[in-house]
This record gives structure tokens, C-alpha cells and sequence, in this order.
């Protein structure tokens, strides 16, 4: 949450809107920003109307902003600058995949739900392609977003993976840790972790959808399509729709996530599970964007990016998430809308109820049920 | 007698890749390249755990275990912690672990 402490918190809006269109260039970017910030908080509380996320995008100049840097196959951050906001196409693909893909996450946050960039202020979206020499991986730093090139060192006939940018899904997965960092900022262990990660598949699966014009039903559901190269019997690394079936490969072995509390992963490793037991909160929002049909980043996103923005803490479990959920649910649809019975029924197929006390638990209690010395 | 324990976990994917390394079993000239690594760091003298970035997130995690006659020295390091010297060490076992683990 960020505000701007001057004279501008308290001048109406048509002023504000005057300013953003004639103001000297410093005074149209504080009246934008300014704009920007109490619109999201009145989106955060209304129903993310589409006249305001139409007023919104006009009002934006020069909010998205984007830099691609290449670490030249080596680990130093950011590396060199290759393509600034506004320039030509690069040659390079993996350079065009960060631009694009950072391009059109910003612009689901900002038309869906009012957001300014992962801070809501506009920060710049900083990404650097071929970090490494076979790196098999993307991940954020805190900063910025940073891929590699897959197994591109490796025989072509042993290569499991191709570049990280390939997917979309991914460039918005580690862009919205970014959006989950300056909001819920939910720890990076067991069910917080867990939640973490599932925010980000939420939303990157949601910015595909929103690239392609996809309804719920159409839907792929699943997070790093096109990352395995043809070696790989799979489709993705995880599916939201259908947990643990993404792929499994005499290799890499069968998908490891569970989808529902069942079958809840305990274990130390990767975090205490968070890339793991996400596969439980994602199938959450899937069956939440089945049961309400069209474009899913309309309701069931708007619900879940009003969780993490407004209700979601850093310590939450899952359980807080589902009650937390439904409460955005009725606080954006009503009570009884059919909007709120399809958050219900999400967390009630993952072995969830709504309306049970949460157990948050501290850090110790959290590590020893990973390493299943409590139950 | 030298063995090497190399583990890779978390990232995107959250995968566990492993290596179990004795380097008398190894042909002579890829020992010499571990050996001259783990020198060129001066690995038994290196921290041995060294905190992530409060905010990293799909990092990788990586431990490289040591074992002699002698000693037992292990290391615990990120993507966005390991000390520059150490990174020559840590792709060259990643690779290894990688082409072991896609065969």
C-alpha cells in the first residue's frame, strides 16, 4: 500500500484529472500517480468496475516501463541494458519473450484491477534473459526478474528444458512474487510459502488467459507450458486443473503436487514443500474459475487480488486463505451471491472448510510438521 | 580418498537434483578439474552457511559436502548468496548433475 503524503491526497479527482492531462511534466506524473493509487483503493473495495479500469488506462502515460538486460551467460545484476520501454524488436527472442510477457502482465494488473506496476507505483519492470550457462530456472531477486536458457549447454538429445522465457506463464509467475512482496508478503515457508507460489501461478496462468481471450473452460491451466523440450513426456510443470499430472517422465520422474489436503506433502526440502503443496490452493482457484465461467480474471481473479491486497498477512495458511477469500467474495458480490458459494465450493473440493478457526502456526510448530515430527 | 555430495533444490520447478562424486573412481583428468576447483575456492576454509536474500523467490539452493579421511566440510549457498569463487565449482557439478540426472 502506497500513498503520496502531499496537497494532492486531498484534491478532488476532476482536478487531479485536469492536472494529469495539463500540468507541467513533474506535476502530471504526481496528479497520475496520485490517481492511480486512490483509484486502486476504491477498485480494492468496489467491484472493479470496467468504467474505472477504462478511466484508468486513460490516465496512464508512460506507466509501463519496461528494460531487458542480458547477463551474457553470466550472473552478474542486472548485466548489459539491450532493449529499453518503446524500443524496436531485439533479434534476440529470449529479449522479446521478457518484453512482451512483462508488457502484457502489467497490463492485466492495470485493466483487471487498477494496479500500477508490482508496487502499485509504477515501479520499473527490470528483467535479465540468459543468466548462466545451463540454467535451468527463473526466479525473482526482490528487484527484478531473471531467467535462463534451459539445458542450451547440454546435447540436444539430453536437454530437458528450453529457455525460461518461452513461457508466459512464467515471466507473470515471478512478476507477481514481485506484486505478493510489496502487499500480503507472505513468508516463504510450508502453507505461507505454498500460497506464495500458488499467487503466482494464479496470476500467470491468468495473464495467458488474458492474452489469448480465453474463458475459463478454454483454459489450459497449466503453469511453464513449452518449457520441457520434446525429450520430456509432459505438458507443463504443473497443472492447476488436475494437480500431479503435468507430466511424468522416466527422468524427472511424475508430478509431485498434491490437490487436496489429503495428501498434503510434509517435508524440509524446497521450502517446506512451496512448490509443492501450491498445487492445493491452485486447484482452489480453478474449480472457483470453473463454477463461475467467462473470463476468469473478471471474478475469481478480482477475488483473489482483493485477498492478497487487502486481507492476505504474511503468516497465513491456507485455511486463512479460504475464509479470507470468501470474505473478499462477499464483500465484492454480497452475501449469498453466487460468487461467494464458488469460493466455498473451491476450498471445499481441496478438503477445505470456510467458517473453521484458523490455526496459525509459529515458525517452530510450522518446521517440525515439515519434517513430520508432529502431525 | 575424496568425496564430493553435490544437492540442488528449489527453483521454479522446486526438483531435487543430486550427485554422489568419490574422486578415485573418476577418470584422472575430470578429479583434476574438481580437485583444482575445490583448491582455487579454498573450500574447506569457505562459510558454511550463507543466508538467501530476504525476497529471492524460485532461487535455487545448492549444499556441496566434502568428505576425506580427515575432514567433513559442507557449504549452503543461493543463487544470490554464493560467493563468486565458488560459482565455477557449483556449475560444473550442476552440469554434471544435470547430465546424470538425463541419462
Amino acid at each position: 500500500m502506497h500513498a503520496h503524503c502531499s496537497i494532492l491526497c486531498i484534491t478532488p479527482p476532476h482536478i487531479l484529472r485536469e492536472i494529469a492531462r495539463n500540468g507541467t511534466p513533474a506535476q502530471q506524473e504526481v496528479a497520475q500517480r496520485t490517481l492511480l493509487t486512490s483509484a486502486s483503493l476504491q477498485a480494492k473495495r468496489s467491484s472493479m468496475g470496467g468504467r474505472l479500469a477504462a478511466s484508468l488506462r486513460a490516465i496512464v502515460v508512460g506507466g509501463k516501463d519496461r528494460t531487458v538486460y542480458d547477463a551474457k551467460n553470466g550472473t552478474s545484476l542486472p548485466g548489459v541494458k539491450v532493449r529499453g520501454e518503446g524500443d524496436p524488436a531485439s533479434l534476440d527472442p529470449a529479449v522479446n519473450e521478457a518484453y512482451d510477457g512483462s508488457g502484457i502482465t502489467y497490463d492485466l494488473y492495470l485493466n483487471a484491477f487498477g494496479r500500477n506496476s508490482i508496487d502499485n507505483n509504477g515501479l520499473k519492470l527490470n528483467s535479465t534473459v540468459h543468466y548462466q550457462k545451463g540454467y535451468d530456472n527463473a526466479f525473482w531477486d526482490g528487484e527484478q526478474m531473471v531467467y535462463g536458457d534451459g539445458d542450451e549447454d547440454l546435447p540436444v538429445s539430453e536437454r530437458l528444458f528450453n529457455r525460461f522465457t518461452k513461457s508466459l506463464d512464467v515471466i507473470a509467475h515471478e512478476l507477481t512474487h514481485g506484486v505478493t512482496q510489496y502487499e500480503a508478503n507472505l513468508n516463504y515457508f510450508a502453507q505461507p510459502g505454498a500460497l506464495n507460489e500458488s499467487m503466482s501461478d494464479v496470476f500467470g496462468s491468468l495473464v495467458k488467459q488474458y492474452q489469448r481471450a480465453q474463458i475459463a473452460d478454454a483454459a489450459d491451466w497449466i503453469i511453464g507450458e513449452g518449457l520441457f523440450t520434446e525429450n520430456v513426456n509432459g505438458v507443463g510443470i504443473r497443472s492447476m486443473k488436475a494437480p500431479g499430472t503435468a507430466y511424468d517422465d522416466p527422468v524427472l520422474g511424475k508430478d509431485p503436487q498434491p490437490g487436496h489436503m489429503r495428501d498434503y506433502v510434509n517435508t524440509i526440502e524446497d521450502n517446506g514443500g512451496v512448490h509443492i503443496n501450491s498445487g492445493i490452493p491452485n486447484h482452489a482457484f480453478y474449480v472457483v474459475a470453473r463454477e463461475l465461467g467467462g473470463f476468469a480474471w473478471e471474478k475469481a481473479g478480482a477475488i483473489w487480488y482483493k485477498a492478497l491486497t487487502d486481507k492476505l498477512q504474511s503468516t497465513s495458511s491456507f485455511t486463512d486463505a479460504a475464509n479470507l477469500t470468501f470474505q473478499a467474495a462477499t464483500e465484492l458480490y454480497g452475501s449469498g451471491s453466487l460468487e461467494e458459494q464458488a469460493v466455498k465450493t473451491g476450498w471445499t473440493e481441496v478438503g477445505i472448510d470456510i467458517g473453521v478457526p484458523s490455526e496459525n502456526e509459529g515458525c517452530f510448530t510450522s518446521v517440525m510438521r515439515a519434517i513430520g515430527f508432529i502431525k | 580418498m575424496m568425496k564430493i555430495l553435490f544437492e540442488r533444490t528449489g527453483g521454479f520447478m522446486g526438483r531435487k537434483i543430486s550427485l554422489h562424486l568419490n574422486l578415485d573412481d573418476l577418470p584422472s583428468d575430470q578429479a583434476g578439474t574438481l580437485k583444482h576447483l575445490l583448491d582455487e575456492v579454498d573450500f574447506l576454509n569457505l562459510e558454511e552457511d550463507k543466508s538467501a536474500s530476504l525476497y529471492a523467490r524460485d532461487a535455487f539452493h545448492y549444499l556441496v559436502r566434502v568428505e576425506t579421511e580427515k575432514i567433513r566440510h559442507s557449504v549452503h549457498v543461493t543463487d544470490l548468496s554464493m560467493p563468486a569463487a565458488l560459482r565455477p565449482l557449483i556449475e560444473e557439478l550442476s552440469r554434471l548433475a544435470r547430465t546424470k540426472n538425463s541419462q
